[in-house]
């Protein structure tokens, strides 16, 4: 790590106040007469130790035993609980490394007082410079933390729950225990929940496949016949996508639920044919729930990958279709040997966006038909997602490590699909001859 | 080859009529059935209803004892204006310092926002909502900003893209004329930046506007309910309740989406642009 050149540098420097800022943040700044930096950091550090030697140390190790004391509503006693500890531990070590950088800074601090001749700055004329210098600090400061608290902490928690048995009947006051990677063994393995796992899988990636498929080629369709020379008014057409793109998605679900309801328009001119309704979305729908579904998916995706695309084909140059006219190829040679290329080319990155978008599709089959449990299935039915399996585990049904352990899953799928394609897609850009 | 040429012609324009009539007709559908004079889908007897009114808009801002659409729309702005505001500062401020400076992190912060949004967007929701349910901050609205507001500067990629576009000399010819970095973003990088921001703040906006997971995982009570969790909550009986409901939140949003049209192929292809 780079912290041991730093702290080396420091420590073996001739500087006596740059050794007494390694021994004690802060020092060699009051030493130097900047007094309100040294006391900030010399408060800093008063503060964590004082945080640490209050509740800091005993929450490291309640991270690790998470509760010993179960509570006893009959006797009415009060317990540890578990998750809240997992949790406090989890701050105290984001607050032992935020320390840690601190000190660092600290030292780089003195390091640079010293290199300048040791003439201190004022405090304000230093934060100002240090403001300017390093704006991207002040800038970022904001969403950096933001991302922090509401992103990284909460993947973190969910990673750790994952190593848990936090879940099913363990929920505190219950105390949770680590496991190690049961919870994996029992998604892999465990009768029942294998089982739909590993069809709740392989219908994932069908779909995933083919709704981005249709949708990246019917975009790219679309789009080439609103390019076409033909074909007047092009704005007017393009309205008709545009307003379903505009469409809340949410709204565009419940409608469709609507329309394939019993009650719904649909069923109402099957029954007024004579024939009985169908139920297009019921749990024994079958195929036909799964096609409404890519159908679905395509009438709102469609539209925004017209948009890339159209965005895409106005960058390709139309000399190269006139060479290849005179050279004799026809449209559809033209379009498998220009077009497909360069739009393939110059999109890879939104494609593996949309796969991982398509893989993770949530609404679709929530609003559709969420809440279906069926035979041979764990809490899931045939036309489920894993997202949609991690609903029905973690929020409607407590099973809090086996989803998160069934996140951690998907998130090795769609990485390793990502990484595999920007591999390849580098090893493709050497090739400059579209741009 | 006349012959041949008006094929292709009534060939492509049967081709945009069927799509295009697949993509107006559920619209269509939607916007009728909200001026029908019965509120059951079962009513309506087909796709259209047979009689007009204006009933299904009077119940829905009048009848407000079960559904208390008024108050949905109130919750749905203000997290929706809220987001927009916050999260278009934190987005811009990333995209701006990290299409311009070059620090030590820069190349670290990249990659782990592409490792974080790999993880499955339920994982980091499910741990939000058990902290809330811990922490007691279920119900609370402007948590739903602030959360809103703080995941959004990992979608910086699109705004990168259009700062890396603006030649740098304009910047350096500030910075020689002894300009501070806070001022050249602020004089020179925010007018220039216009369009972006406008792209950014109604991105910002449409999220929160039609997103319904969060608010369905968070928001519990009736009276906390956005738009989104309450037309979810309407069964076929109340069809025509939702059609009008559904049509007076989207209009806003189409609207927009139509006059800003230019902007997104803008804002959707940049974001495609490659590093």
């Amino acid at each position: 790590m780079k912290a041991s050149p730093l702290f080396i540098t420091a420590v073996k420097s001739p500087s006596k106040r740059v050794r007494a800022s390694a021994a004690l943040m802060g020092a060699g700044q009051l030493m130097s007469r900047q007094w309100v930096k040294g006391f900030a950091y010399l408060g800093a550090l008063a503060g964590f130790i004082a945080y640490m030697a209050v509740t800091g140390a005993r929450d490291i190790v309640g991270f690790f035993t998470l509760g010993t004391v179960e509570a006893d509503p009959w006797l009415g006693t009060g317990g540890d609980d578990s998750i809240i500890m997992l949790l406090r531990g989890l701050l105290t070590f984001i607050l032992v490394i935020g320390m840690v950088l601190l000190y660092r800074s600290n030292l780089r601090d003195i390091l640079e007082t010293e290199r300048r001749g040791g003439a201190p700055e004022g405090f304000v004329k230093s934060l100002g410079n240090y403001l300017n210098n390093k704006f991207y600090v002040a800038a970022l400061a904001l969403p950096v933390i933001g991302v922090l608290v509401f992103n990284v902490i909460p993947i973190v928690f969910m990673i750790l729950i994952a190593f848990t048995n936090y879940g099913d009947d363990i929920v505190p006051p219950k105390l949770v225990d680590w496991t190690g990677f049961d919870s994996f063994r029992r998604v892999l393995t465990l009768g029942g929940i294998k089982e739909t796992f590993f069809r709740i899988l392989g219908w994932n990636v069908v779909w995933a496949v083919l709704s981005t498929a249709i949708n990246y080629f019917g975009g790219l369709a679309l789009a080439l016949l609103l390019n076409k020379k033909c074909v007047k008014f092009k704005r007017f057409w393009r309205m008709f996508p545009i307003l379903a793109y505009a469409v809340p998605g949410f709204i565009t679900l419940l409608a469709f639920k609507f329309l394939f309801s019993y009650g719904g328009p649909i069923n109402h001119y099957i029954t007024a044919a004579g024939h009985s309704a169908v139920g297009f979305l019921d749990i024994d729908a079958g195929l036909k729930a799964r096609i409404i579904g890519i159908f679905v998916n395509a009438w709102i995706s469609v539209p925004t990958s017209m948009l890339l695309a159209t965005g895409i084909l106005s960058n390709l140059n139309p000399n190269l279709y006139e060479a290849a006219s005179i050279d004799g190829a026809g449209p559809w040679q033209q379009f498998k040997k220009i077009t497909l290329p360069f739009v393939v080319f110059s999109t890879t990155p939104v494609l593996i966006t949309n796969f991982i978008g398509n893989f993770n599709n949530f609404g679709i089959f929530y609003f559709l038909r969420g809440g279906l449990y069926m035979d041979g299935y764990f809490l899931a039915s045939d036309t489920d997602l894993l997202i949609n399996w991690l609903y029905n585990l973690s929020i409607d049904n407590n099973y809090y490590s086996i989803g998160a352990a069934v996140s951690l899953i998907i998130f090795l799928i769609t990485s390793a699909v990502s990484l595999s394609v920007y591999v390849r897609s580098n090893a493709y850009r050497r090739e400059d001859s579209y741009r | 080859m006349r012959w041949r040429k008006t094929l292709d012609w009534m060939g492509a324009h049967l081709a945009l009529l069927i799509v295009c009539f697949l993509f107006f007709f559920p619209v269509l559908w939607l916007v009728l059935a909200s001026f029908s004079a019965t509120g059951s889908i079962y009513d309506l007897k087909g796709f259209f209803p047979s009689s007009f009114s204006l009933s299904g808009y009077k119940t829905l801002f009048g009848d407000t004892t079960m559904y208390d659409y008024p108050n949905w729309l109130k919750n749905t702005l203000f997290v929706a204006v809220g987001s927009s505001i916050l999260g278009t500062v934190l987005v811009i401020l990333t995209a701006y310092t990290i299409s311009r400076f070059q620090f030590r992190s820069r190349k670290m912060l990249m990659k782990s926002t592409l490792v974080l949004s790999m993880f499955p967007s339920f994982m980091g929701m499910t741990a939000v909502y058990l902290l809330m349910v811990n922490f007691g901050l279920i119900n609370r609205l402007w948590a739903l900003v602030l959360i809103y507001a703080s995941g959004a500067p990992m979608g910086y990629l699109v705004q990168k893209g259009y700062f890396d576009s603006i030649s740098s000399s304009v910047f350096e010819a500030a910075r020689l004329d002894g300009a501070s970095n806070f001022r050249i973003f602020r004089s020179i990088a925010l007018p220039l930046s216009k369009p972006i921001i406008v792209y950014t703040a109604l991105t910002q906006f449409a999220w929160p506007w039609s997103d319904f997971i969060l608010p369905n995982l968070l928001l519990k009570n009736k009276d906390k309910w956005t738009v989104a969790v309450g037309l979810m909550h309407l069964d076929e009986t109340q069809f025509t309740r939702f059609a009008a409901g559904s049509i007076f939140i989207a209009v806003p949003i189409v609207i927009l989406y139509f006059c800003l049209s230019g902007f997104l192929v803008t804002g959707v292809t940049a974001g495609a642009a490659k590093e």
